[in-house]
């Protein structure tokens, strides 16, 4: 009986794919090793997107570069032999660096950039600067045109939260001396200080009045109560103008003071914790010179006893001209045919203001003719008008 | 495995990362508002004890100058960040000596660094009015310059790992201040305003990813004890000669974990 040899079974069809698979891993690990390698070794390789520069001792090579906008790497390989550093400049402005390269050392440099021309350092203070052109393309061009997201108010918005943090101390400030000047029995030093501290309120005024309550106790006219000047529930600023320049007496301001010091300070608190959106920066100051154009230029009736409405006009104007300042950079980058409105606008304006004032001083308003008030609510309109157009043009109501 | 059921499982394995909503960008005004406010504040003392300094090196107070160098500085490095966006200023303020291909007789080879090697090199306040005069003139500037500035908040979130970066690369060394071996003071002022900005952003960064919080603030506390070590009485810090060696090598850990950890930051609060 013959005993056949048995055929030796054929391996499983995973086990050849696997051993296929593992070779291949092999290789590519040897490949990949082998890669690694010649990368340490020459630390020049590079990705297919990095632009390479190499610092030598004296400059830069290339020296002028060109790349297109958006995202760009840079590979910054430093020959020599000291650790330094290189830099995307904008002017003055760092756009992206990278401190402390060590000598025969890379490293890669990512840029998200703007189409223009920007100046590079490179190593040695003392080295020549170098060029870097960015190029438009496509996407930048349709970016450029496109209305600005929501990413790009958190500076603005941020640099006006440290506007009312300012100038909310500068008020806290000024009412501090206003109610120590009440309580040291001074009428002059406190009717000269009043002055100041309605600048420091007016420069708020368009924030405070999203706070109803609490900007009714600050800053309600007499009007606003059944009994007017004589109703108990009036105080605030006005009570103390009045108080101050028709009763001529600090009879019984003490108390109303030390309860407007301790408003402006819950005022502070208030205007921080709020969170104000992008179309509210604007809308508020454009509500704010709408009641002036409307109400307060032709009336007087805002600072009625102590006739200083001119210089709560240029506090308006002042906080106008910070939020103008603020909306520029968007502005100039997706609605630049807005500017020049704005701007001759603010300038009309401030020159009507200023066209009042007596050696530097804002004339008293009761001494301000009719025409002359006519003439600051146009300006005020105009500017609010103006203004206007910045929501519909960035899109401020429906962003994203 | 069908593709819906693939889909399902990936789902599910995904869904931890899918709870966790974007920072919303408005949400970001107030720590970017508070971050400035908080270099506002830091450049006031800067520029109040720059005064102060220079005017001790000025009046050739050789004493005085010395011991006001580092607790002046420390108040450029905690806001590095910002201040190191002006270049011009930066290299005026701070360059160090290899910055320079002349060196130390370098023309504008200026600012903190250039004055510390007459005060502590060289034993003299001689021939530095002219440099006193422009450190302190270069950081009113920095002063103007910073407020005018709107902060990009790319910069601000990203300038904790910035900072992290620059004790990982300067500080542990010992090259920063290397004529008057004060480092340690620069690297509190590092590592502190690096912590002011994981702190101004906590909230938002909590939203994200909590375990990335609690192990920042472990490496926080780890680098914070071994730097308690080396406080003096007055409040200062010892030589950075005076580090051990098994504390140098204990900081380097903890730093440049920091380091990678924060550099993650931007990518966490939706601006990269």
């Amino acid at each position: 009986m013959s005993n056949p040899t048995p055929q030796p079974a054929s391996p499983p069809r995973a086990l050849r794919w696997a051993v296929a698979g593992s070779a291949v891993v092999m290789i590519a690990a040897g490949g990949l090793f082998y890669y690694a390698s010649q990368l340490a070794a020459t630390k020049r390789q590079t990705h297919q997107d990095e632009t390479v520069v190499t610092i030598h001792g004296h400059a830069c090579e290339p020296n002028a570069l060109t790349v297109a906008a958006g995202r760009a790497s840079f590979r910054i390989i430093n020959r020599s032999d000291r650790a330094v550093e290189w830099e995307i400049l904008d002017g003055v402005l760092v756009v992206e660096e990278r401190e402390n390269i060590a000598p025969g050392l890379s490293q890669v440099i990512n840029a998200n950039l703007l189409p223009g021309d920007y100046a590079i350092t490179c190593g040695l203070l003392s080295n020549p600067r170098g060029t870097l052109h960015v190029t438009p393309t496509a996407a930048s061009d349709a970016q450029a045109k496109a209305k600005p997201s929501m990413v790009a108010f958190i500076g603005p918005l941020s640099e006006f939260r440290v506007y009312l943090s300012s100038q909310a101390s500068a008020l806290i400030k000024a009412t501090t001396a206003l109610q120590q000047a009440i309580d040291a029995g001074d009428l002059a030093q406190a009717q000269a200080l009043y002055v100041p501290a309605r600048e420091a309120y007016q420069r708020l005024a368009a924030a405070s009045q999203r706070l109803a309550q609490l900007d009714n106790a600050i800053n309600a006219r007499a009007d606003y109560f059944e009994k007017r000047e004589q109703d108990p529930a009036f105080s605030g600023f006005h009570r103390l103008e009045y108080g101050l320049f028709q009763q001529r007496s600090l009879d019984g301001l003490a108390p109303l003071a030390q309860r407007l010091v301790s408003d402006v300070g819950t005022l502070k608190q208030q205007l921080l914790a709020q969170s104000l959106p992008p179309e509210q920066l604007v809308s508020i100051v454009v509500r704010n010179l709408n009641s002036l154009a409307d109400v307060r230029a032709v009336s007087g009736e805002e600072e009625r006893y102590s006739h200083i409405d001119l210089n709560g006009f240029a506090a308006n104007l002042d906080a106008a001209r910070k939020v103008v300042d603020l909306m520029r950079p968007l502005l100039s980058k997706s609605a630049a045919d807005l500017l020049p409105n704005i701007d001759t606008a603010l300038a009309a304006f401030e020159t009507a203001l200023d066209g009042l004032k007596v050696d530097g001083q804002f004339s008293r308003y009761d001494r301000v003719t009719a025409d002359q008030r006519k003439q600051i609510a146009d300006k005020a309109k105009v500017l609010a008008a103006a203004l206007d157009g910045i929501d519909p043009a960035l899109g401020l109501s429906g962003l994203q | 495995m069908n593709k819906s059921t693939l889909a399902l499982s990936l789902l599910i394995t995904l869904s931890p990362l899918a709870a966790f909503a974007a920072t919303a960008p408005l949400d970001l005004v107030g720590p970017v508002s508070d971050y400035k406010i908080y270099v506002t504040e830091q450049i006031a003392e800067l520029a109040t004890q720059t005064q102060a300094f220079t005017d001790a090196v000025k009046k050739g107070d050789l004493a005085t100058a010395k011991q006001l160098y580092a607790p002046t500085r420390v108040h450029y490095e905690a806001i590095e960040p910002i201040a190191e966006l002006f270049s011009d200023l930066d290299a005026a303020i701070d360059s160090r000596v290899d910055d320079h291909e002349k060196g130390v007789k370098a023309d504008d080879f200026t600012g903190f660094h250039r004055i510390e090697y007459s005060l502590f090199a060289e034993n003299t306040t001689h021939g530095l009015d002219a440099l006193a005069d422009g450190l302190n003139n270069n950081v009113k500037d920095l002063q103007t310059r910073v407020a005018g500035l709107t902060f990009p908040p790319e910069k601000v979130v990203g300038g904790a790992a910035a900072l992290l970066e620059e004790v990982a690369a300067t500080k542990i060394s010992g090259e920063e201040d290397r004529y008057s071996h004060t480092d340690l003071y620069d690297f509190q002022g590092n590592i502190d305003g690096a912590k002011k900005i994981v702190d101004l952003f906590r909230g938002q960064i909590e939203k994200q990813d909590t375990a990335f919080l609690a192990k920042v603030d472990k490496n926080f506390a780890s680098v914070d004890t071994i730097l308690a070590k080396y406080k003096t009485a007055d409040g200062g810090f010892q030589t950075y000669d005076k580090v051990k060696e098994n504390d140098r090598k204990a900081l380097v850990g903890p730093v440049n974990t920091l380091a990678e950890d924060l550099s993650t930051l931007r990518g966490k609060l939706g601006l990269n």
